[in-house]
């Protein structure tokens, strides 16, 4: 399973929403996913992919605006705190 | 002073999701209060389940009501209260137009506000060992999340406060609201209460104080039994009632149907003890209602009275209505529906004064359930275990007293035009 495809995964239990709203460059914004519900995707996220957020990237996840930038972001974290694991093929 | 009307009722209650429903509860003497599920999270601890794990528990799934990204954000208390203030809005059939929402407001009570949220974020971070508490947590369990959730719903942007004075709370958000329309200040107030208090960690803080009830195990309902001399103490409830609160006149203009005129509103604190209730106190704020109301005793025809079912809070209330009433306390018919419904504490006031505005309406006096022996310190007549049907009135009382002591009491009137 892709990064992408699990990201879709969290995003659709989370939030009920339908697989076909949440492509890639569909904005979270218009999905009804603020801020602080991203902060709660990461609890998910760190969950499924052994990873962990650090806490101070507030300004990193305020720039996170679309389903890409949030797939982009866990993949970096991935490469960083599981390198062999990096591209793509993951977890859980 | 401009006369206020009362246009839309909303109720979410253990007896029913709806006044209607409520009220026929009340009616039938049915009780709502029942054996609550054992704590489902336990986390590293063994938890015991309390002998007081009784409740008026309100049947309801929020989703059925909220999307899923807005549930997240609701606790419970909030939840009861937009579903309770929908219907009160649909009720009184009102359009929030633009100029009207500068003109309006909401007005609130609560004791322990999301005390649910409160609850679940101190077992994630106590109980299961974790920092990972909800990003929203300080959102839903704040005091004014409730209010500020019916304002952003309607786009209201007159005043939104939130009244926390206990047990009483509701009862003054309403009378404040009131006030706030006498005065011209706003023209239309959307005022109640909402209390979810059901929760593990607060059941097990109102246990520490002794004061709830010895739980009916065969029949939790029998549990609560208000004036009774095998009284126990209360039995904690949870829900939301909302009113829709609105100057004479613009009621009258829009051709709104019209419950009742809210005509009386009696405030004052005892300023003597943080739990123990005076029978001064309660009969200055039962007397500055008949004042503002411009009415005598013997006008009052039914009284819906704040009826905890401990020892102390019934023996008070009723040497206060008698201080208040004069001989005429026992000609009055008094009841306590918190036989049935529980203590919704911050709710509680509301929920009452709803009860109340629907007896006026449907001329039926909810009983005080489960009153079987009497108590000679209780000597009114609580209409004990069935209601009347048929009761001619014109005007009733609704009293909340509260810890902290603020002492609350409403009195509404039939429509006299």
């Amino acid at each position: 399973m892709t990064t992408l495809q699990s990201v879709q995964g969290i995003l659709q239990a989370s939030f009920e929403l339908a697989p076909e709203v949440l492509q890639p460059e569909a904005k979270l914004e218009d999905l009804a996913i603020d801020s602080l519900s991203v902060i709660e995707v990461m609890f998910a996220v760190e969950e499924k992919f052994q990873i962990v957020v650090p806490t101070k990237s507030m300004r990193l996840l305020a720039e996170i605006k679309t389903i890409r930038d949030l797939v982009a972001y866990v993949d970096a974290l991935i490469a960083e705190q599981h390198p062999a694991l990096a591209g793509g093929a993951v977890a859980t | 002073m401009r006369r206020v009307a009362i246009t839309g009722l909303g109720v979410v209650s253990s007896l029913g999701n709806d006044p209607d429903a409520f009220f026929d509860s009340l009616a039938c003497g049915r009780s709502g209060i029942v054996a609550l599920p054992a704590p489902g999270k336990t986390g590293n601890q063994v938890l015991e389940t309390p002998a007081t794990h009784i409740g008026g528990a309100v049947a309801f799934d929020g989703a059925r009501f909220f999307p899923a990204p807005k549930l997240r954000m609701l606790d419970r208390a909030s939840q009861f209260a937009l579903v309770a203030a929908t219907q009160a809005v649909r009720d009184a059939d009102i359009d929030f137009d633009h100029p009207g929402r500068q003109r309006s407001g909401v007005f609130l009570g609560t004791g322990m506000g999301g005390a649910q949220s409160t609850d679940d974020g101190y077992f994630t971070l106590y109980a299961e060992g974790s920092a990972r508490v909800k990003p929203y947590s300080v959102l839903m369990a704040m005091t004014n999340a409730a209010a500020s959730w019916i304002g952003i719903e309607y786009g209201l942007t007159g005043p939104n406060l939130t009244y926390s004075t206990a047990c009483s709370s509701s009862a003054v958000a309403i009378g404040e609201a009131t006030r706030r329309i006498a005065n011209g200040e706003v023209d239309v107030m959307i005022a109640g209460g909402a209390e979810a208090p059901l929760n593990y960690g607060t059941l097990i803080a109102w246990d520490a104080m002794k004061t709830l009830a010895t739980a009916d195990l065969e029949d939790p309902g029998a549990s609560c039994k208000p004036f009774a001399k095998d009284r126990t103490g209360l039995v904690l409830g949870e829900g939301a009632a909302i009113v829709i609160l609105e100057e004479w006149q613009h009621a009258q203009a829009r051709g709104a149907r019209v419950h009742a005129e809210l005509v009386g509103y009696g405030l004052c604190t005892d300023a003597t003890h943080i739990t123990r209730p005076s029978v001064d106190g309660q009969t200055a704020a039962m007397r500055r209602a008949l004042e503002s109301a411009a009415m005598r005793p013997d006008a009052i025809g039914y009284i819906n009275a704040h009826g905890t079912a401990t020892l102390s809070n019934d023996a008070v209330e009723t040497a206060a209505i008698k201080q208040t009433f004069g001989a005429h306390a026992y000609c009055v018919p008094v009841s306590s529906t918190k036989s049935m419904h529980g203590h919704l504490l911050g709710a509680a006031g509301a929920l009452e004064f709803v009860a109340a505005v629907l007896a006026l309406e449907r001329h039926i006096i909810p009983p005080t359930i489960n009153l079987v022996v009497p108590d000679p310190e209780c000597d009114l007549d609580y209409v004990p275990c069935n209601a009347r049907i048929g009761v001619d009135l014109s005007a009733v009382m609704s009293n909340s007293f509260a810890f902290g002591g603020t002492n609350a009491v409403l009195i509404c009137r039939t429509v006299i035009a």
